[in-house]
C-alpha cells in the first residue's frame, strides 16, 4: 500500500511552517509499501501532529494524505476502523493503554480484533521484550518503560502493511530498545511492512530508505 | 495464558461504570408500562368482543333488535299512528351501526286459537312474520304455502316463561316444558263470520331474539290478502341488525325518533362509556410509564457510554468499529427490553385466562388467549424501543469519536 502526502499544512501551524524549510510540510511525498522511513522532528515541528494526520485523528489540515486507494479526509468511520484493525499499526508517544486492564488484557484487547496472530506468538514477544511477568498486572501499575514495551508489543498483534511510530523508544535503554527493534524488524519482515519512525534526534535504528527533515 | 473473550474484554471496558439501579428502575417502568398498556388494549378488545356480540354472547350482544314507535298519550288515539312508512325504514336502514331492517307484519285478520284437548284453553290471539334472514333459528318444517293445513309457529321463550313462572303457579295449572308444547296441535280458526278457514297450529321452535308468536310470512300475506285486502299493509315494528348495540350514535338515532326497543342492549353503551374511559385512562397512563422508562433506559444508555468515553475512543483507535461497539451494546442490552417485555406479555396471557374463566360464570366466553390487536400493541412498543434505543446507541457512540 503506496502512502501519498500531497502539500499538507496543518492549520494551526499554518504560519509558522512557511519560515522553515520543511522537507514534509507542503511537499508532494510518494512511500512505496516496505519503505523504512525517518522523520527527524525536532521540538515543535509537528511530529505528533503528523502522526495524528496520518492515523486519521485529526483533520484540521489543508492538503491531502493517501493510504492506498483511501483518501484520509473522506474516509468514513467504518472504512478507518478498517484500516487501523489491519492495515496501519501505531505506536503513540503516549502509549495509550488501558489503564484498568492488565497487560495480558491490553494484549488481548487487539489480538481478539483480527485474531491473526496465536497466542503462543504474543507471549513469546512479551517474553523476548522482557515483560512477560508483569502480565497480570495493571497497566496503571506499569513503569513508563514497561508501558512502552507493551504498547509496542500490541502494535505487532495485527497484520500491518505500515507501521507508525512517534518517539517509541523514548523510555527505553539501550539493551531494551535493541530488543524492541529486533523484534519490530521481525514482525515487519513478516509482514512485508513499511516502517514510518517520528523522532527528535537522527538515528540509525533500522535501515532507513529515506530520512526526511519534518 | 488463559484466553479471554473479546466480549468480556470490551464489556469490561464499557460496561463497568453502569448503574444497575437505573436500569432496573427503567426495566421495571418498561415493564410495568408494558403490562398497563396490554391490560388497556385487552379491556377494549375484550369488550369490544363481548358487545359486538361475536363468541356467542347472544344475550349480550345480540345485534338483533326490534324497533318500535313510542306509543305516547297523543299518539294512543290515533290509528296508524305508530306504523312505519316506507321513508321511515329507509332512515332506519341508514342509521349508524344498522346492517339490515327487516319488517315485522302482523295479521290484520282475526285468529282464534285454541286446544281441543283441554277443554276451555281457547284464545284470541295474534301472529307477525319476519323475513327468515332474521331468525336466530330456522327449525325443521319452517315453512308454509296455500292449501297446507299445518301452520308451523314460533314462540317467544319470554311467553313460555311468562306461563311457567308467573301464570302456571297463579292458575294452579301445570307448567309446561319446551318438548311438551310442540307436541300439542293447536287449532288456528282464522277469518270472521262464515269466511273463516281452520288450521293446525304446532309449535315447532323458541326465539330469544324476537318477543312474538311467529308464523311463516307467506302465511299471513295470504291471511291479510284473503281476509282484509284493503287494509294497507305497514309494519310497527322492525327488526334491526345492528353491527355494535353499544354505539352511543345508534342510541341517539332512536331516541331522536322517539322509537323504543329491547332497552336491555341499549344500557351497554352507558357501560361502554366507561369501559371506555377506564381503557383509554389505563392506556394514557401506560404510555406515560413506558415512556419514562425509555427515557430512563437511554439515560443510562447514554451514561454508560458517557463514562466509558475514555476506554471506547481507545478502542476506536485500536481499529474497533464504531458498528461492532454499537452492536455489543445492543446485545447487551436488548435482550433486557425483551425480557421486561415478555414478562409483561405472559401477565397479558394469564390475565385473559383468569377474565375468560370467570366471564363463563356469567355465561360469556371470551378467548383463553389475547387476540391479535394485543399482540400487535405488544410488537408496536417493542418496534418503537427498538428504534428509540439504537438510536441512543448509535448517536452516542458517535459523539464519542
Amino acid at each position: 500500500m503506496r502512502l501519498s502526502i500531497d502539500h499538507i499544512v496543518p492549520i494551526p501551524m499554518k504560519d509558522k511552517i512557511n519560515e522553515y524549510n520543511s522537507r514534509v510540510w507542503n511537499q508532494q511525498l510518494q512511500f512505496n509499501s516496505g519503505e523504512k522511513l525517518f522523520i527527524q522532528a525536532p521540538s515543535g515541528t509537528g511530529k505528533t501532529t503528523l502522526v495524528h494526520f496520518l492515523y486519521g485523528l485529526r483533520k484540521d489540515y489543508e492538503g491531502s494524505i493517501r493510504w492506498g486507494s483511501f483518501k484520509m479526509q473522506d474516509i468514513d468511520n467504518e472504512q478507518l476502523s478498517q484500516l487501523r484493525a489491519a492495515s496501519i499499526s501505531v505506536i503513540f508517544q503516549d502509549m495509550r493503554l488501558f489503564p484498568e486492564l492488565t497487560t495480558w488484557e491490553n494484549l488481548e484487547v487487539k489480538r481478539r480484533l483480527t485474531n491473526t496472530v496465536s497466542e503462543y506468538d504474543a507471549e513469546k514477544w512479551m517474553d523476548k521484550l522482557g515483560i512477560k511477568h508483569k502480565m497480570d498486572s495493571p497497566a496503571s501499575k506499569l513503569s513508563y518503560g514497561e508501558q512502552q514495551r507493551v504498547a509496542i508489543v500490541r502494535a505487532m498483534l495485527q497484520p500491518f502493511e505500515w507501521l507508525v511510530m512517534d518517539e517509541p523508544f523514548s523510555h527505553l535503554d539501550h539493551a531494551n530498545r535493541q530488543r524492541a527493534i529486533a523484534l519490530i524488524n521481525e514482525v515487519a519482515e513478516m509482514n512485508k511492512a513499511g516502517i514510518l519512525l517520528a523522532d527528535l534526534d537522527d538515528n540509525d535504528y533500522f535501515t532507513y530508505t529515506r530520512k526526511l527533515l519534518l | 495464558m488463559k484466553p479471554l473473550k473479546q466480549s468480556k474484554l470490551v464489556s469490561k471496558l464499557l460496561l463497568r461504570h453502569r448503574s444497575n439501579n437505573r436500569l432496573w428502575l427503567s426495566l421495571v417502568a418498561l415493564f410495568a408500562g408494558t403490562t398497563l398498556l396490554l391490560i388497556a388494549v385487552m379491556i377494549w378488545w375484550n369488550f369490544s368482543l363481548i358487545l359486538n356480540g361475536s363468541a356467542n354472547n347472544d344475550s349480550l350482544g345480540s345485534t338483533f333488535l326490534t324497533v318500535g314507535k313510542n306509543v305516547t298519550n297523543e299518539t294512543m288515539g290515533k290509528k296508524n299512528a305508530t306504523l312505519f312508512a316506507p321513508r321511515e325504514i329507509e332512515a332506519v336502514n341508514a342509521a349508524p351501526q344498522v346492517e339490515d331492517v327487516g319488517v315485522l307484519i302482523a295479521n290484520k285478520f282475526p285468529v282464534y286459537a285454541s286446544l281441543s284437548i283441554a277443554q276451555g284453553f281457547a284464545t284470541d290471539m295474534f301472529l307477525e312474520a319476519v323475513p327468515e334472514r332474521f331468525m336466530d333459528n330456522k327449525p325443521f318444517g319452517w315453512m308454509w304455502e296455500p292449501g297446507n293445513t299445518q301452520v308451523p309457529i314460533i314462540l317467544s321463550s319470554d311467553f313460555l316463561n311468562m306461563y311457567n313462572y308467573g301464570f302456571a303457579p297463579s292458575q294452579n295449572l301445570p307448567q309446561l316444558s319446551q318438548s311438551t308444547i310442540q307436541a300439542l296441535a293447536f287449532d288456528l280458526t282464522i277469518g270472521r263470520g262464515i269466511y273463516v278457514e281452520h288450521y293446525t297450529g304446532r309449535v315447532v321452535g323458541f326465539s330469544d331474539r324476537i318477543s312474538s308468536v311467529l308464523v311463516p310470512q307467506s302465511f299471513i300475506e295470504y291471511g291479510n290478502k284473503t281476509f282484509a285486502p284493503t287494509t294497507p299493509i305497514a309494519p310497527s315494528r322492525l327488526i334491526v341488525k345492528v353491527k355494535d348495540p353499544s354505539d352511543k350514535r345508534f342510541a341517539d338515532f332512536l331516541k331522536k325518533n322517539d322509537y323504543t326497543t329491547n332497552s336491555e342492549q341499549l344500557r351497554w353503551n352507558k357501560m361502554r362509556s366507561v369501559i371506555e374511559a377506564v381503557a383509554s385512562g389505563t392506556g394514557l397512563l401506560a404510555i406515560l410509564l413506558m415512556g419514562i422508562g425509555t427515557l430512563v433506559f437511554i439515560l443510562f444508555i447514554e451514561l454508560t457510554i458517557a463514562k466509558a468515553k475514555q476506554s471506547l475512543s481507545l478502542l476506536l483507535l485500536m481499529g474497533y468499529s464504531p458498528r461492532y461497539l454499537a452492536m455489543f451494546m445492543l446485545r447487551r442490552f436488548v435482550p433486557l427490553i425483551f425480557v421486561s417485555l415478555g414478562m409483561a406479555a405472559i401477565i397479558a396471557i394469564v390475565l385473559q385466562g383468569i377474565a375468560a374463566k370467570k366471564l363463563i360464570a356469567m355465561n360469556l366466553t371470551l378467548p383463553d388467549l389475547p387476540g391479535m390487536w394485543v399482540w400487535a400493541a405488544l410488537i408496536v412498543s417493542a418496534v418503537a424501543l427498538l428504534i428509540f434505543v439504537s438510536r441512543a446507541i448509535f448517536n452516542s457512540l458517535r459523539g464519542s469519536e
